[in-house]
């Protein structure tokens, strides 16, 4: 794991996912959200953070990361979060993320759960 | 500016205070309207924060800075409402007079429902992060309770400190060699050790903060630090730097030093528990090994006493820990004769036996080359000097017995007088001719014969036996050995030496053994 964040973007059809590599604070929560509301304002309503790279999120990551949950809510967008430590699974639950966003083991449960019916 | 009120979209606007999660579009549209009135392109709505007026909403395409700390720098003019600014880019930058309008009312009174459904908000945010603030603390001692591994719990707990106090860089600092060193670091370098004679690492070890040059975190502006101490003692250090906001980086608050404190307490914990196991590793390691060194040495003594025409023999050595310094042997000489041996080194435990293997191979060499003679413990003596250390020293008592006739040749350096118990009755001790072996060089000995006649008993033994102490320290002694060898001695020789085991045991009330006991007997046979 990098110590600052390294986010890489897959565009697919009708949803878009987003990976992470390291920590999620200010810096890290800040680029997440310029990236999500890119896609946001390309029509993306469907989007997926694979945190697979990441081990560490700190109060104001956290609080990104909600601000983004909650513009998805204003456009009727689903977001979802796969590939967490059990660390930061347990912080969004306890945050009250889960409630507002689905947290899949892995990408293609993800994948599955969130991408656009035909 | 003078708003007009007519315009405004009632309906709309009663719709949107009246639903639940209408408050923030309420805003936005009363802010449009503001705009509006007052002819500016942009305008927005900034509200209280710690760290100034941070912009909520803006309606107009101008950028406008996200945090004011002087909005008539920023070129703007505004109207201020209980903790909340409209404000909006003017040729004449300065506070404006809220007017007495019900567009204005309505913008306050909306402004400040949305603040405290911020700092509800926000609030909100705060408790639940309290939430995993505690949970992180219960599983980094979960963590602690189920592992030793301290390379693992060392991350979890840098990592832990890191994310609970929003910090920019940390570092894990433990004791080795006097020094505390970098064990790990998060977010940049850190200084590679840190020396507890120097004034900076002992203040940052009182948790204080140390002259910028001697941070151990170099480059940063704020930086916290907690002891990792067992029993009052610093075993480590551990630093974090730069707590985040959303502008920046600050100073750590007091929850931040106590949950840095409880973080370093864990690391303790840890610590202790990997020193413990560490020791009962070692402790089991070396009773493995003293185990192993006391089936070498049992090897060494007698397996099997060996048949000696016309007498009994026997032998039996209980050493007081895994090892000993007492020492019997039985050597067969030339010709049939038979040579008993019991010699005890001074001392006890792994040195004692060591000599008494040194002692074990010297003797069985010599005695072949000198037999049983003056100048075996003469030529003993000169071995045991060069190979033993200084205050080492071996007391031994040697017997050659020539079986046909009961002829004895004994030699005895420095032991206790061996005895003979005549089938008479009478006692005959046979007392050292020369001092202890290994004592000092160019002593000389005497070999003294004795005759043993049927029925007399030969009994050579260890100063374990008759220093055998009771509870209150009185000692077994050389009179109640030579009675219980009265009472016994028509026993089988293996009953007489359990006998006196259990009158040993009796006396000593089972106190712990002091010293190693050893007794070789022989009895001549009754015609």
């Amino acid at each position: 794991m990098t110590e600052g964040l390294k986010l890489t973007v897959d565009r697919r059809s009708g949803l878009a996912v987003l990976y992470t590599d390291g920590y999620i604070n200010n810096q890290g929560g800040e680029e997440i959200a310029r990236a999500a509301y890119e896609l946001i304002d390309q029509g993306y309503t469907r989007l997926l953070l694979n945190l697979h790279g990441t081990k560490i999120i700190n109060s104001i990551g956290i609080s990104i990361l909600i601000e983004i949950i909650e513009r998805m809510l204003q456009i009727d967008g689903r977001l979802g979060f796969c590939a967490l430590t059990p660390t930061i699974e347990k912080t969004f639950h306890i945050m009250g993320l889960a409630q507002y966003a689905g947290i899949f083991p892995d990408e293609t449960a993800a994948i599955a759960a969130l991408a656009p019916g035909p | 500016m003078t708003p007009a009120t007519a315009a405004l979209p009632w309906r709309e606007l009663t719709t949107l205070a009246g639903s639940g999660d209408g408050e923030q579009t309420l805003v936005a549209r009363l802010l449009a309207h503001w705009r509006a009135e007052c002819g500016a392109g942009t305008a927005a709505l900034y509200l209280a924060a710690d760290d100034g007026w941070r912009l909520v909403l803006r309606d107009g395409e101008e950028p406008l800075p996200p945090l004011l700390s002087d909005p008539a720098r920023a070129g703007l003019a505004w109207v201020q409402f209980s903790g909340a600014l409209v404000a909006w880019p003017a040729d004449r930058p300065g506070e404006v007079e809220a007017p007495a309008s019900p567009l204005s009312a309505l913008l306050a009174l909306a402004a400040r429902g949305l603040r405290l459904g911020h700092e509800l908000k926000l609030r909100g945010f705060e408790a639940d992060y309290r939430g995993v603030e505690l949970e992180a603390l219960y599983d980094v001692g979960l963590a602690i309770a189920s592992t030793l591994d301290l390379d693992r719990l060392g991350e979890e707990i840098l990592l832990r400190a890191v994310s609970l106090l929003d910090a920019r860089r940390a570092a894990l600092y433990l004791q080795r060699d006097g020094v505390l060193r970098l064990d790990r670091a998060f977010g940049g370098a850190a200084a590679a050790e840190l020396d507890p004679a120097q004034e900076a690492t002992r203040r940052l070890l009182a948790g204080g903060t140390p002259p910028p040059a001697a941070s151990p975190l170099p480059g940063t502006a704020y930086l916290l630090t907690a002891p990792i101490a067992i029993e009052g003692v610093a075993r480590g250090l551990l630093a974090v730097a730069d707590k985040e906001s959303r502008h920046g980086v600050g100073p750590f608050r007091e929850t931040d030093e106590r949950t840095l404190a409880l973080l370093a307490n864990q690391a303790a914990i840890a610590l202790e528990n990997a020193h413990l196991h560490r020791q009962a590793l070692e402790k089991e390691r070396l009773e493995r090994e003293m185990e192993l060194a006391s089936e070498i040495q049992r090897g060494i003594l007698p397996r099997a006493v060996p048949a000696v025409p016309g007498f009994e023999l026997a032998g039996w050595n209980r050493p007081a820990r895994h090892v000993g310094g007492d020492y019997f042997d039985f050597l067969p000489l030339p010709g049939g004769r038979l040579a008993l041996t019991l010699g005890d080194v001074s001392g006890k435990g792994v040195a004692a036996a060591l000599l008494v293997s040194t002692l074990h191979s010297a003797l069985h060499l010599l005695v072949a080359e000198n037999g049983v003679e003056p100048r075996l413990f003469e030529r003993l003596n000169e071995h045991i000097l060069a190979a033993s250390a200084t205050n080492r020293f071996i007391t031994l008592f040697l017997a050659d017995l020539a079986p046909a006739t009961g002829e004895l040749g004994v030699l005895n350096a420095g032991h206790n007088p061996g005895l003979v118990l005549r089938a008479t009755g009478e006692l005959e001790q046979l007392v050292a001719s020369g001092l202890p072996i290994g004592l000092m060089p160019g002593v000389h000995y005497r070999r003294e014969p004795v005759r043993l006649e049927p029925g007399d008993l030969l009994c050579l033994y260890s100063d374990g036996i008759t220093e055998a102490a009771s509870p209150e320290e009185e000692e077994f002694g050389l009179d109640r050995l030579t009675a219980q060898l009265a009472r016994t001695r028509q026993e089988p020789l293996d009953e007489v030496i359990a006998a006196l085991g259990r009158e040993l045991a009796g006396f000593t009330r089972d106190a712990p053994q002091g010293d190693d006991q050893t007794i070789v007997l022989l009895r001549r046979e009754r015609a």
